[in-house]
């Protein structure tokens, strides 16, 4: 019995990471699934939602910026508008580049925003990280509060689900998935190209914060190495790309299985022997890479291939589906 | 639920305790497998399996029970470390923690997995400021004592050996950057004077540039704050390639072998101290460890090896003292078998130590890094040595009184 | 000021020879397969240490065993092209980008499964420098990876502009369609491709491992600076990566210099970004590159 609720508490805190993931990755569905930006400096995001996010509600502390013990609304909600603020100059600098250029843009930017985390010792304690984070439910006796916070992320990946899905069908979604498949025909028909781009870009961003602060509250702590790019960007890609890219529901299945692999994989390793379980570890890394492989060459659609929002209304005549 | 799985334990183990039978006794052992430590972290598991292996060959624990460490990879990252606590915690059922590795990873799995989850974790080389501040209900511990001690140690060292003037580098990790700034201002304090207090960036193909501007202002020694394989190495060869420094003080980021062997016990003999979060290395207990941990053939002066070593048996003692593995009942028996009142059990007396809990009487540790007393915060003082080039070409060591 | 050239100077040239070498190699493939090959910083990574096993066994000079560690990085990225990067020649060049992206993680952890991650040295020990007119002060291995490097790009240039299938390179990089069409064969160039890249990269990753250590992060730690040194000299111009390497490593090391006062210009810690910035601002002003290359 003490086993299952081990478990099931297991599962909670499975389900929540898996939750607060799926979150980045629909982010990220945003902006590469519908937009077709090619964003690597998710980690960047993810860092200044946690960051501001854990500085508004701290207590006072010596050891960095703080004492401002906002409440948690608050908090999420300057957490995103600083990320939409950010993002709305890199978008400024770097939407204008070709794919893969805006690769290298985003991986560069969020590696300067971690090198400013570890420097500006005076807000962020630098490498040493911000501690006694509050968490939201935490004085609810266990594991209701555990409970609470798993419902508090689904619920926001659930209403984070069901905007993106609207927002899809909408006039609004049609013209993004137009922009990333024919740009000059979107052009030709009279769309703010640069405009609708940068949107999709900020509210990827925006949903990347959010998910920051929330691993922020959630761990309770937070330090330059949790925006490390290896789990907090390249895995949130192998996630999109397993799961399904342009397709919401994708993302959220490819978010919460992937994670599962990830942390589950270790269950396993860790019955090994001492000195293969050291070398295992690296093995998982190697199956990652290898996984996002074997779907970009087998099954380049993910699980859950994309579904093309139709306008309700009949089509004009002459018109098919660009490809 | 919590009612539910409380009744359930004591009725699992009642159970158990009836059968009687040799089961495992699992114990988290999280530790950064992969990640920016991953080099220093498998003497550290040397460390800790070697204490469950005494604890094992010499009866077991509690009814002849096996200790099993159960490894969970935190790579100092504080997301992997509340994941990894939280596996060994729920899926593994461990009844206490040896861990986690960084002070990162270890600030996220004890506030967010073990303190909500009542479960004792003693960190072997965790070794921040915070941690001591935090609300733990007497269930975070560390055998690894903070920065604060070692900067002052290493601070006073510096001035005793007659240095008066230094340049202070350091690697903007948690670590690093940490013991600089209480070294810095223990420095100063004590009287000497820091020409220059300068980041850098660890991992960097050359730090010429840094060096020549640290050099300004007529320093006599480099305070070099930096892991050795990521910067800490580079920077020692860029100085006396170039001329600008040629006496080090180092803390114990830079303690390996690997120094002398890239750099040359010749060049460095005489140049360099390192204090080292260590143990008296005249000591019995420390002799003790050292010759078990040789056997093995680990360096038993490996960063942290002996914490981990410590941390484990410490943990051992505290579940015999405890009767069960009850996990409430392990934190509570911790700080006893670190202090006295009670005889002194050394490394490896693990028959000696299980017969005199046996006899209802107390034990104190005594171990491989010193006398480990865990404070009111679950902290220890710890001892410090200083590390110098021999004529073998090996390192040296000199505990500072 | 003539501590400026020692300590700023001359290690900018250095630290800028090993970017340039490693920036050639990507920007051929950003022109030739037209992608941004991640795992290029890899590939150096997996030459060093091969290097190093070659030093252990044969105790030879770390250069005496670079041509077999090459030859045999090639083969390994050949074996990579044919089976992971080859499926998506018709696709959509973002497909390459993410293959590199899991290539980089595969390559890494094979390198961290097979030789640990504990710091290696390839050429233990100290070398104190030749001071030239009292104050020059030139270390043997310095002057050894700089000539060496310089060798190489000279190797380059006579490949590029004196051999067919050089100059097959430099059609296919300004206009792969164009090139297809006058009967290039277009997986030979592609195959060289690889080969001058590998070589090059293994090169530079000596050079690094020579100047410091071999460490299974020091390709990755390398691959943004490389990255900017391509954009900077323009997509696709191996003599614009060339120029662009010594620039960013220039710029680097020169930035901590005490320009104004006695502090450095810029925190040190911040070293790191430098590279960045010149490539965002050239992404900005002109995103051709100094020598016009491809956007």
């Amino acid at each position: 019995m003490e086993q299952f609720y081990g478990y099931f508490l297991y599962l909670i805190s499975l389900a929540t990471m898996g939750g607060i993931y799926a979150i980045l990755t629909l982010g990220l569905n945003i902006q590469w699934g519908f937009t077709g930006l090619f964003n690597v400096g998710i980690a960047g995001f993810f860092a200044i939602g946690a960051y501001v996010s854990a500085i508004l509600t701290t207590a006072p502390s010596i050891r960095h910026l703080g004492g401002y013990q906002m409440p948690y609304a608050v908090s999420f909600i300057a957490a995103m508008l600083v990320s939409a603020c950010i993002a709305w100059a890199v978008g400024k600098v770097c939407l204008r580049l070709r794919t893969d250029y805006l690769a290298i843009a985003t991986i560069g930017i969020a590696e300067i925003f971690r090198l400013i985390l570890k420097n500006e010792t005076w807000a962020t304690n630098g490498p040493r990280g911000v501690s006694m984070i509050p968490k939201p439910f935490e004085t609810l006796p266990e594991p209701w509060n555990q409970l609470c916070f798993l419902a508090l992320v689904i619920l926001t990946v659930f209403v984070i689900y069901l905007a993106l899905e609207v927002a899809h069908k909408s006039p609004w979604g049609r013209v993004m998935t137009a922009i990333r498949e024919n740009e000059i025909a979107a052009k030709a028909a009279g769309k703010n190209v640069e405009r609708f781009r940068m949107q999709g870009f900020i509210f990827g961003c925006m949903l990347m914060a959010l998910a920051g602060a929330y691993t922020a509250h959630y761990l309770k702590f937070i330090d330059p190495n949790a925006t490390e790019p290896l789990t907090t960007t390249f895995l949130v890609w192998v996630m999109l790309i397993v799961g399904g890219s342009a397709n919401n529901r994708g993302a959220v299945l490819g978010a919460f299985a992937m994670w599962t692999v990830w942390s589950a994989s270790e269950i396993l390793a860790s019955r090994l022997p001492d000195e293969l379980a050291i070398r295992t570890a690296y093995i998982r890394i190697f199956l990652i890479g290898f996984v996002l492989q074997i779907f970009l060459q087998k099954y380049p659609k993910g699980f859950l291939s994309e579904t093309r929002p139709h306008p309700r209304a009949a089509r004009t005549p002459g018109y098919s589906e660009p490809e | 639920m919590k009612y539910l799985a409380k009744f359930s334990l004591a009725a699992a183990f009642s159970l158990a305790s009836m059968t009687a039978s040799a089961a495992d006794i699992k114990v988290g052992s999280v530790a950064g497998v992969t990640g920016p430590i991953a080099e220093l972290v498998a003497p550290i598991l040397a460390g800790r399996n070697l204490a469950a292996e005494h604890v094992n060959a010499q009866g077991g624990l509690l009814q002849g029970d096996t200790m099993k460490m159960v490894v969970a990879d935190s790579a100092c990252d504080p997301k992997a470390g509340v994941d990894a606590g939280g596996k060994v915690v729920n899926i593994e059922q461990v009844v206490a923690i040896v861990g986690a590795s960084c002070s990162g990873a270890t600030n996220g799995m004890v506030q967010s997995v073990t303190i909500p989850a009542g479960v004792v974790s003693v960190s072997d080389s965790a070794t921040a400021p915070s941690i001591t501040d935090l609300k733990d209900n007497d269930l975070v511990y560390r055998v690894a004592p903070s920065d604060s001690y070692q900067g002052r140690a290493l601070a006073s060292h510096v001035l005793a050996s007659g240095i008066k003037k230094v340049a202070v580098t350091y690697a903007t990790d948690d670590y690093n950057a940490g013991l600089a700034e209480v070294f810095a201002r223990e420095f100063k304090n004590m009287g000497g004077t820091v020409t220059a207090n300068q980041a850098h960036e660890p991992k960097k193909a050359s730090y010429r540039g840094e060096l020549a501007t640290l050099a300004k202002g007529g320093p006599e020694a480099l305070a070099l704050f930096a892991y050795y394989g990521s910067s800490g190495i580079t920077i020692i060869r860029n100085s006396i390639e170039n001329g600008l420094f040629g006496k080090f003080y180092a803390a114990d980021g830079m303690f390996d072998k690997s120094v002398i062997e890239q750099i040359g016990a010749d060049v460095l003999r005489g140049n360099i101290d390192i204090s080292q979060s260590s143990s008296d290395y005249d000591d019995v207990s420390y002799k003790l460890f050292a010759a078990a941990i040789s056997a093995k053939g680990v360096n038993p002066k490996a960063p942290y090896a002996a914490h981990g070593y410590d941390a484990t048996f410490l943990m051992a003692l505290a579940i015999e003292k405890a009767g069960s593995a009850d996990r409430g009942k392990i934190a509570a028996a911790l700080r006893s078998v670190s202090k006295g009142p009670g005889e002194v059990i050394r490394p490896g007396e693990w028959a000696k130590a299980k017969k005199l809990i046996s006899e209802g009487k107390d034990v104190n540790y005594e171990g491989a890094t010193g006398i480990v007393d865990f404070d009111e915060n679950g902290d220890v003082s710890g001892i410090y040595g200083i590390n110098t080039i021999g004529a073998d070409g090996n390192w040296q060591t000199k505990l500072l009184k | 000021m003539i501590e400026f050239a020692n300590f700023y100077l001359i290690p900018g040239i250095l630290l800028g020879s090993i970017y340039a070498l490693g920036a050639i190699g990507i920007t051929l493939t950003f022109g030739i397969l037209r992608f941004a090959n991640f795992a290029h910083g890899e590939s150096m990574t997996l030459g060093a240490y091969i290097s190093f096993t070659l030093v252990q066994m044969t105790g030879l000079h770390p250069l005496m065993v670079m041509p077999i560690s090459m030859v045999l990085t090639i083969v390994v990225l050949l074996f990579i092209d044919r089976y992971f990067y080859r499926p998506f020649r018709k696709s959509h060049a973002i497909m390459l980008v993410m293959a590199s992206f899991g290539m980089m993680l595969m390559i890494r952890s094979v390198i961290q499964f097979f030789w640990g991650v504990q710091v290696k040295t390839i050429l233990p020990g100290i070398q104190m420098p030749i001071v030239f007119f009292d104050t020059l002060r030139l270390s043997p291995k310095h002057i050894m990876i700089i000539i060496s490097a310089i060798v190489l790009m000279l190797a380059v240039h006579f490949l590029l502009s004196r051999t067919k299938i050089g100059k097959a390179m430099r059609a296919m990089a300004d206009s792969p369609e164009l090139a297809r069409l006058t009967g290039i064969d277009t997986e030979h160039v592609i195959r060289t491709t690889w080969v001058v890249g590998g070589a090059l990269g293994v090169a530079s990753g000596v050079f690094l491992a020579i100047d410091t250590h071999v460490e299974t992060m020091m390709g990755f730690n390398l691959l943004l600076p490389m990255f900017a040194s391509a954009i900077l000299g323009g997509i696709g111009r191996p003599y614009g990566a060339m120029a662009g390497g010594l620039i960013i490593g220039l710029t680097e090391e020169l930035s901590s210099y005490p320009w104004i006062g006695t502090e450095p210009l810029l925190n040190p810690g911040y070293k790191a970004g430098i590279a960045f910035i010149i490539m965002v601002g050239m992404l900005i002003w002109r995103p051709t590159g100094l020598f016009k290359g491809k956007v």
